[in-house]
């Protein structure tokens, strides 16, 4: 249990940072008043953290291990509101279950499978990890949703993502199911795509439920 | 003599040419498209194959048997009721995929089929090749390839349909739903489908099968049936239609493997670009501009203006109506008879005139250049433009096919609409169709005395209309209950249109025009004759005065075009022609009736069809609603013009 208050406290000295307001009066509202001296005594020690009268800074370890603290925070939210469609206030509460027990290699593996992302659902910035810089050579994500393809390039389906009744259903007797390579037309005024030689027209709502990977040309 | 006739039915996906098909085996002319969802209803013909008549129906398109709108559930529910002998499968060569998928459902529904591979031309210039022969082996069942607008390959067809055996292939469905299906068949009643198929569409959660079974088992069995679906549709996350559909989808890819080649070339030609471009967010606008821009001109100015000249003063009025006249007065001596044909609300001289002059010549210029539009493939890119708009309406771009097609015909339209998923969207179409959405007579005529007018004036009727259709679907989809469908539709390849089949399509919509129209036209001048005779017609004008000539600003002798109104609202609009053509009316008072009759009641064909297709209640609803919107939009209009002193 220690060692989850102390990555949630690291987190929020992190996200303190972000946003430039990192002290210990902003520290302690967050926390309401509750007593968090103890833990701060702790992170001390650990030298994760420096302090001085209202003075508080990360060490170069603490920030580190903050970030990836973040980092697998804002993958789960990612992973649980694109994947499995889940609600704001259900991602966030498994979210911060999954920060703590996520091992550095599974990390890694969800990171890849979402495409890198530069971003969580609230749009924050996600802490880049060295699966991303692997590939900072070329940031193509590996997965991308169809209507975010430049227009006349191809992808293959992954998977649709949708709980819209009949969606799946209407989408896989036209042929447009995993495993398919379909070809993105036009993006405006509305999406057009090919798949074989159908062109069907959709709305963004539905093309942005299909991920593919994209197809080198 | 062999009593029983064959019955035949044609299935195929959308926009694969079925219909063509249809009218080559039978010689019976049903409408024949560029865009999905041309066919919404079965079509019987007859044909005479192996020396014995033949029923042959015609479906609606479908990419699956567990239908996801009411079209695709029209020729589900043919198989399931109707005691088909054969199928003929129609398909795009080009589309394997598609095609295979629909081939394996039919396979499983165990009726002697063949598969007719059409527009082979197509797929053979996209270097689609397809062995035929493995194909056919593998499946077990004979393939013919055909290119129908060519009559190419239908001797073949034909040929093969004599001997069809029932198709033996089967595919195996992982072992959850096998043995779900094991379970389920025992329990399904006898039917023309095979129970193997049926305890598929049971399993995929097919409710519109729901009623069918209803009738056809019992209490408990139903829900012993219910029970295994549920059990087995909670082992999956994903829809069982969907589960079942990707095994199906697996087995194509299989067959695709070993017998289609593929060489991936792009075939670009100008027709090509033009379809691109006119679906482009950019050149889109200008092409429909070009479009609407040409329809003016030919169907408002060239027929309204100079062919109705033509016809109504020189055909009809120095020759035609001078002759009848001379005749009835040598044949007629009672004058009341003489003035019932030739009298000013005579059966020739008005309902004829009005019929064949005015209104013919418009609306054969107009289906000409609509069957043009149909054919090209231009209407689904139209949908593809206008969705935004659309979706302020609670409706999507495919909601612009039967909204277009009321151009044509709101009656047909309305039984278009059935291409749409939801009930809102439906309803919503209806009182479009009913409200703002002039037929090709009427809109005819309307261009015709806008053309006198001035441009701006086209464009004021045509601002006030949109504008009205716009917040009434506005309004509609705040009020009404329930969601809009989704927007997924299928883009066909823009074609050249072949001139044989506009003119025959053209011949094919003015014959039905006269046999539907001229009757109403001559009740409605029958009506008018005994109601000028008996002396109520001066009664009905000064009653109906405060409102015609008081509220809308109008002469009182335009209550007579809105009581033929209530027939058809073309008649009413000829009627105000006439009244313009004498001089009875000013700019103002034209553009007012205009966009009176313009939202005036639907006609009776097209109330009768809303209330078949929406139920009494909607129907009545709906005539309500636009008639008092006709009054109260015309009225405001008359209003803010006299207010602003503008003068058209």
């Amino acid at each position: 249990m220690l060692k989850e208050k102390l990555d949630e406290i690291l987190e929020q000295i992190w996200i303190l940072k972000e946003k430039g307001k990192i002290s210990l009066i902003n520290l302690e509202q967050i926390n309401e008043g509750k007593v968090i001296l103890e833990n701060l005594k702790e992170l001390r020690n650990l030298k994760l953290i420096e302090t001085g009268g209202e003075h508080l800074t990360l060490t170069e370890t603490g920030r580190k291990k903050a970030e990836e603290i973040i980092r697998r925070h804002r993958l789960a939210e990612r992973l649980l509101a694109d994947l499995f469609e889940l609600d704001t206030e259900e991602y966030e509460a498994t979210s911060c279950q999954f920060e703590h027990i996520l091992s550095e290699n599974v990390t890694e593996r969800i990171c890849s499978f979402l495409g890198h992302p530069p971003l969580c659902p609230h749009g924050k910035h996600i802490p880049r990890g060295e699966c991303c810089h692997k590939l900072s050579k070329k940031i193509e994500p590996l997965i991308t949703p169809l209507g975010d393809l430049e227009p006349g390039y191809e992808g293959k389906i992954h998977f649709i993502s949708t709980h819209h009744h009949g969606r799946l259903e209407k989408l896989s007797s036209l042929g447009i199911s995993p495993g398919k390579i379909v070809k993105l037309i036009q993006a405006r005024p509305a999406f057009v795509i090919k798949v074989e030689e159908t062109e069907i027209a959709l709305d963004k709502s539905i093309i942005s439920e299909i991920y593919v990977k994209p197809q080198e040309e | 003599m062999n009593i029983k006739e064959n019955k035949i039915v044609l299935v195929g996906n959308p926009n694969v040419g079925k219909s063509v098909i249809f009218g080559l085996l039978t010689g019976k002319y049903v409408t024949v498209s560029n865009y999905p969802g041309t066919t919404v209803e079965v079509t019987k013909g007859y044909a005479v194959l192996e020396n014995k008549k033949c029923i042959i129906f015609d479906s609606p398109g479908i990419n699956s048997f567990i239908p996801q709108s009411e079209d695709e559930k029209v020729t589900r529910d043919i198989l399931l009721n109707q005691k088909i002998d054969k199928i003929i499968q129609v398909a795009d060569a080009k589309n394997i995929t598609r095609t295979l998928l629909i081939a394996l459902q039919l396979a499983e529904i165990g009726l002697p089929f063949v598969l007719d591979l059409n527009m082979i031309d197509e797929a053979r210039e996209k270097r689609i090749n397809i062995d035929e022969k493995e194909l056919s082996k593998k499946l077990g069942i004979p393939i013919v390839s055909t290119i129908a607008t060519q009559n190419q390959g239908i001797a073949e067809l034909k040929e093969t349909l004599k001997n069809l055996k029932r198709p033996d292939y089967h595919i195996k469905y992982d072992s959850l739903i096998e043995e779900a299906l094991l379970r389920v068949e025992k329990f399904l009643p006898e039917s023309q489908i095979n129970k193997r198929a049926l305890s598929l569409m049971l399993l995929a959660g097919d409710l519109s099968l729901k009623s069918w079974l209803k009738e056809n088992l019992s209490q408990e069995k139903l829900k012993f049936l219910e029970e295994v679906q549920e059990d087995l549709a909670e082992k999956y996350i994903e829809p069982l239609a969907y589960i079942i559909n990707e095994q199906r989808l697996k087995e194509t890819e299989n067959l695709i493997k070993s017998c289609v080649k593929t060489e991936k070339i792009i075939l670009k030609n100008w027709v090509y670009y033009l379809g691109r471009i006119s679906m482009d967010r950019f050149w889109g606008i200008p092409i429909l501009i070009i479009v609407l821009f040409l329809m003016y001109k030919f169907v408002g100015e060239f027929a309204a203006g100079a062919g109705v000249n033509f016809v109504e003063n020189t055909v009809f009025g120095k020759y035609l109506n001078p002759w009848a006249i001379k005749i009835v007065n040598f044949l007629i001596p009672i004058p009341l008879i003489k003035e019932l044909f030739v009298g000013e609300y005579g059966i020739f001289t008005m309902a004829i005139t009005y019929a064949l002059a005015i209104v013919m010549p418009i609306v054969t210029a107009f289906f000409l250049f609509f069957g043009i539009l149909e054919d090209s493939g231009y209407l689904p890119r139209l949908a593809i433009m206008a969705n935004r708009f659309c979706k302020i309406m609670g409706l999507n771009g495919k909601a612009v096919l039967p909204l277009v097609l009321g151009l044509g015909c709101d009656t047909m339209a309305t039984i278009t609409a059935r291409i749409l998923e939801t009930k809102k969207e439906k309803i919503i179409v209806t009182l479009l169709l009913a409200l703002g959405i002039p037929c090709s007579a009427q809109l005819g005529v309307i261009l015709a005395m806008l053309a006198k007018l001035s441009f701006s004036a086209t464009l004021l009727w045509v601002g006030i209309v949109l504008a009205v259709i716009l917040l009434v679907g506005y309004l509609a989809s705040k009020v009404l209950p329930g969601k809009g469908g989704d927007f997924i539709l299928e883009i066909p390849p823009l074609r050249i249109p072949k001139l044989s089949n506009i003119l025959i399509k053209t011949l094919a919509r003015l014959e039905w025009y006269l046999k539907e129209a001229v009757p109403l036209f001559i009740l409605g001048t029958l009506l008018l004759f005994v109601l000028d005779k008996i002396k109520m017609l001066k009664v009905i004008e000064k009653m109906a005065s405060p409102l015609v000539v008081g509220f809308l600003g109008l002469p009182s002798r335009a209550s007579e075009s809105f009581i033929i109104g209530f027939l058809r609202r073309d008649y009413g609009a000829a009627g105000l022609y006439a009244l313009a053509d004498k001089g009875l009316m000013n700019h103002t008072q034209i553009v007012v009736s205009l966009v009176t009759i313009t939202l005036f009641v639907p006609c009776i064909a097209q109330f009768f069809v809303s209330i078949k297709e929406r139920g009494l209640k909607t129907a009545l609803l709906i005539s309500f609603v636009t008639f008092f919107l006709a009054f109260l939009i015309g009225g405001l209009v008359n209003f803010i013009l006299h207010y602003l002193g503008i003068i058209l």
